[in-house]
């Protein structure tokens, strides 16, 4: 992971820097927003994190003056302000998730690492977590190298599920998603379907959590 | 009210210097009125008596110093005629020798000089009557005077002072009476209006200092209101002013605490001696402690900011989808806990702030998170039931002594058997949310009698959309 933080608290900054190193990501720092919308051409960067209050040029501008020079790459706000208002701001310029100081580690990673597979997945369509791979096209999924069979509903359901990863999947959306789905059919049902399907993906060290009475979610068992 | 007894009554003092001074004017009303009708009614009986004096002085007759009163009988009938009381009269000549009438009569005569009238009360035979006195000339000089005394019975004069009598004193009281009563109704009803006043500035709350309606309250009192109301928009100027001091220390505390937050966070994850474990995890521990102080105050002075505008308008909010929705932000958290967060969603609408009913849910399970412990259930409950709302968030956890419960929603107040990174503050601040929104917010034992369940009631939206 290639990121680029611009945070104008010098603490914070190096803090989270050191915690990014420490997963083996690069990052770069910036104190300012004015050099970030031409660092972000320059470089490969995968996602951009951005303090919303930065001395000068602010956070809310400097994301409109690199989605002005027409850049998709995944954007997370940081703030120490928690109003809708804030939140609603940073969203219409372009952020794509939103995170409020003081944030825990693994929370921000947690959040890059599925704003990055989510951008990954609209660039190419590729889906991956852990050792599994789903190819959109083919609508087939591999551990490794090896082709893993589903039925034409569970990978409806693995493909919706990799798409959201990280994220709570309620149980009637994914019902809704399944051609020919009775809906009446039962609660159960849905259950049986997934811990089939759980059953052949969790050996690519991913695991398929049921949230009780509300849905599923898929999470890599080893955070890359 | 026992103080009332005590103390000065707008309304008594008032009525305590009306109903004295109507006391004294209502008797001295009615002697005027007694006086103005008695006195026209007793002068025409006066007038009638005049008319027989004039008519007998008429038939006196005199040649030289010799008097006569040359009167028939029809005459004297014609004269004494009355439908109800008795006349009688006497003619005496200037010699004192009666020339006609009734004897007894002369007894009660007057030395008058000629022309002179007089009119008195006088007592006949036993009997009250009213009596003419009038002196005629009659004779060559002056000095020569016959007098003519008429009297009548009383009795018309007693029906008249009566029928007067009557009179004055219905119409003083027929006049006192609705004055009276008036009096007293207008004290009331001028004073409602302050009272209303009154009431409206007992409700107010530190969170709700809303102006009061001045709009009919009587103008000696309006300036006193006005005062009021300018009072309480001191105090709504000092209230927010705190509130935002509290709101900006949260704010500027929020990054030096994610330094702390990460820092502690990264140094225990990375190899270090063991001796320094328990001082990184306290580390730890404090710094996570210190967010969540910092994020709740900053609820508080929002929840409490947005209580002071009542202007701010309220939607329908589905507390199901608000459950829902933020069901991500839980769930790491309760894994992390070695906790099964689980759900029980059904459409649950009703009307607020979706960013403070937000807060409210947050708070609750976060809570249950907080202190129910390794292996525990944490349920989230939505529903609508009989009429209210319901969000229930239920743990099997340790649960709170029922002597403990009352104090939870108190600020700064913590179970004693808590622990972990609780601020004191979750369930005050969902205390506060919740009257807000007009809910009620109850502290019972979980299914079984365990762990603890914290129901929340709310008023259902009115029109679900």
């Amino acid at each position: 992971m290639n990121i680029l933080l611009v945070e104008d608290d010098a603490a914070l900054a190096e803090a989270t820097a050191t915690a990014m190193r420490a997963r083996g990501w690069r990052v770069d720092v910036s104190a300012t927003g004015e050099p970030v919308p031409r660092s972000v051409q320059q470089d490969d960067y995968d996602a951009l994190v951005l303090d919303i209050g930065l001395p000068g040029v602010d956070g809310l501008e400097t994301l409109r003056r690199v989605r002005a020079q027409g850049s998709y790459l995944p954007v997370l706000m940081l703030t120490a302000r928690d109003g809708v208002e804030d939140r609603v701001a940073g969203l219409e310029s372009g952020a794509d998730d939103y995170l409020v100081k003081p944030f825990a580690v693994p929370e921000l990673l947690a959040r890059l690492r599925a704003l990055v597979r989510r951008h990954e997945f609209r660039r190419d369509g590729a889906l991956a977590l852990g050792q599994l791979r789903f190819d959109s096209s083919a609508r087939r999924a591999f551990i490794g190298e090896a082709s893993v069979h589903l039925t034409a509903r569970e990978s409806v359901v693995l493909e919706y599920l990799l798409q959201q990863v990280g994220r709570i999947v309620a149980r009637d959306k994914l019902a809704a998603l399944i051609p020919d789905w009775n809906a009446a059919a039962s609660d159960n049902a849905l259950e049986l379907l997934m811990s089939r399907l759980r059953g052949k993906i969790e050996p690519a060290g991913v695991r398929l959590r049921t949230v009780r009475g509300l849905g599923y979610l898929i999470e890599a068992v080893e955070p890359a | 009210m026992s103080s009332a007894a005590r103390q000065p009554s707008l309304q008594r003092t008032l009525l305590l210097w009306l109903l004295p001074a109507l006391a004294l004017l209502v008797p001295l009303g009615a002697l005027l009125i007694y006086r103005i009708a008695l006195i026209p009614a007793l002068d025409a009986l006066d007038r009638a008596l005049t008319d027989t004096t004039v008519a007998l002085e008429q038939l006196i007759d005199w040649q030289g110093d010799r008097a006569t009163l040359p009167i028939s009988a029809q005459t004297e009938q014609a004269l004494r005629a009355n439908l109800v009381d008795k006349t009688v009269f006497a003619v005496t000549d200037p010699d004192g020798r009666l020339l006609g009438g009734t004897a007894a009569l002369t007894a009660l005569a007057q030395p008058l000089a000629a022309g002179q009238w007089d009119y008195h009360d006088a007592v006949l035979g036993g009997e009250p009557v009213r009596l003419v006195t009038h002196a005629v000339a009659c004779g060559a000089s002056p000095e020569r005077i016959c007098t003519i005394l008429v009297a009548e019975t009383r009795t018309k004069r007693a029906a008249a002072r009566r029928a007067a009598l009557l009179g004055a004193v219905l119409g003083a009281l027929a006049l006192a009476l609705p004055l009276a009563g008036l009096a007293v109704l207008a004290v009331r009803r001028a004073l409602r209006p302050v009272e209303s006043a009154a009431t409206e500035v007992a409700s107010l709350t530190p969170e709700r200092l809303r102006a009061v309606d001045t709009r009919g309250v009587p103008s000696e009192v309006a300036g006193f209101m006005r005062a009021t109301n300018q009072l309480l928009d001191r105090l709504r100027t000092a209230a927010a002013a705190q509130r935002t001091f509290v709101a900006d220390a949260a704010h500027q505390l929020r990054t030096p605490l994610a330094v702390m937050r990460v820092e502690a966070a990264e140094l225990l994850a990375q190899p270090h001696p063991e001796t320094m474990k328990p001082a990184l995890k306290r580390l730890h521990g404090a710094a996570e402690r210190g967010s969540r102080l910092a994020q709740q105050l900053l609820a508080l002075a929002r929840a409490e900011g947005m209580g002071i505008d009542p202007t701010l308008p309220t939607e329908a909010v589905d507390l199901r989808a608000l459950a829902a929705d933020n069901a991500d932000l839980w769930l790491l958290p309760a894994l992390d806990a070695g906790q099964d967060l689980g759900f029980d969603l059904q459409p649950a609408w009703v009307r607020g702030h979706p960013v403070l009913l937000g807060e409210l849910l947050g708070n609750l399970v976060q809570n249950a998170i907080a202190y129910a412990g390794p292996g525990a259930s944490i349920t989230v409950v939505t529903r609508a039931h009989e009429g209210s709302v319901e969000l229930v968030v239920e743990d099997d956890g340790p649960g709170v002594p029922l002597e403990e419960r009352a104090g939870l929603g108190r600020r700064f107040q913590r179970g004693r058997q808590a622990q972990g990174s609780g601020s004191g503050l979750g369930l005050a601040i969902v205390t506060d949310i919740a009257r807000l929104h007009g809910a009620t917010v109850a502290f019972e034992s979980g299914e079984g009698g365990r762990g603890l369940r914290v129901r929340t009631t709310l008023p259902p939206a009115k029109t679900p959309p």
